[in-house]
């Protein structure tokens, strides 16, 4: 019962995170911007729908296997993150700035 | 290269690939372990016959060692950099400022860097968009962001053991 | 206990349709990248939830081996757009 109870808690944070994600995908001006909500939040709410399941299911080779994928989830999204924003910057696409009348 | 260090290198990836070979195959039967050990044993020697290193210089036991506690503070500052974000972007007005800053680094290797980057990717509103050499070009979501670089760069310096001096 | 797994599976699903709509518009091709990224990370804890609804551990090898793919996929498409000669291709989208 209290296991149920902190699964459903997790899992309902990692769906909020996902459609705070979304949203922030939707909403961010430029691609360098987007990269934000997509590298933190996607992650961590990746990571806290797996602690739930993890805690749901409670064998440990399952428990095991989920903290691989996690880690492996960490290092990737960051990593592929800092990929597309590499080939943003050597494409030469210029950075949304929030005052760019005022300065030129 | 000294005989010992090539021997404690082919271990150390052995160690690995067995952990990793152990949580696939997710029984501790005997004829699967020992297929297994058989099997890391020889992509250990291949490796090091083909690219003369097993996993990384800098990758020493010590940093296996003190990685799962690196994690932990890792993790803690992704909560805190996730808060911040979801605050950005649930507020109406979206008070973003961005800007690319450059940042450079006293890590020495190719090794401690990628930590230092993929370290700035998940933590408060900072993006690696380039890294050259020691130079690293940083996108900023809010210009306050900028200040966390500095701790998350020593955190990075403690799990490598070094110094700012090197 | 099993049909909360589901309905937060067809949440992120839904997430996921919505990100399509940035792969859709995104002015250029990284954007559709990214979004492309992030629909395939949902797509993983997806096939993560339904190892725990129909209750068949193989799942879980799918989801790593698809982590893995994931990631691979990113990297290399970045590093494809990083190449000469897509001017015209953005400009087409």
């Amino acid at each position: 019962m209290v296991r149920n109870i902190i699964t459903v808690i997790f899992c309902s944070i990692g769906a909020f995170w996902f459609l705070l994600g979304t949203t922030g995908l939707l909403r961010m001006p430029d691609i360098f911007s987007r990269l934000h909500p997509s590298t933190k939040c996607d992650t961590l709410g990746a990571c806290s729908v797996m602690v739930g399941v993890a805690v749901y299911s409670g064998s440990l080779w399952d428990i095991l296997k989920l903290i691989l994928i996690m880690c492996f989830l960490l290092l990737s999204s960051a990593t592929c993150g800092h990929a597309i924003g590499r080939s943003a910057v050597r494409r030469d696409i210029a950075p949304w700035r929030k005052s760019e009348e005022e300065e030129q | 290269m000294d005989r010992g260090f090539v021997f404690r290198r082919k271990l150390l990836l052995f160690a690995v690939l067995f952990l990793f070979w152990i949580v696939l195959t997710a029984t501790l039967a005997a004829n699967d372990i020992v297929l297994g050990a058989i099997s890391s044993a020889l992509v250990a020697g291949i490796t090091m016959l083909l690219f003369g290193q097993a996993l990384d210089d800098r990758f020493t036991p010590r940093v296996l060692l003190k990685l799962p506690w690196f994690i932990l503070r890792l993790i803690w500052e992704i909560i805190k950099a996730n808060i911040d974000v979801a605050k950005i972007i649930l507020n109406p007005k979206l008070p973003v400022d961005p800007r690319i800053v450059q940042y450079r680094t006293y890590l020495p290797d190719d090794l401690p860097r990628t930590f230092f980057a993929d370290s700035i990717t998940l933590t408060p509103g900072t993006v690696t968009v380039d890294i050259e050499d020691n130079l690293l070009s940083v996108h900023c979501l809010c210009p306050y962001h900028e200040e966390g670089l500095a701790g998350l760069e020593s955190l990075v310096a403690w799990l490598f053991g070094v110094k700012p001096d090197d | 206990m099993i049909n909360f797994l589901t309905a937060i599976a067809i949440v992120i699903g839904l997430n996921a349709l919505i990100c399509l709509y940035r792969a859709m518009v995104g002015p250029t091709s990284q954007d559709r990248l990214l979004a492309v990224n992030i629909v395939g990370t949902k797509t993983l804890v997806m096939v993560v939830l339904i190892t725990f609804v129909q209750g068949e551990n193989f799942f879980l090898d799918v989801a790593l081996v698809y982590a893995l793919l994931l990631f691979i996929v990113t990297v290399a498409l970045s590093r494809y757009l990083e190449a000469e000669g897509w001017e015209e291709m953005r400009s087409d989208g």
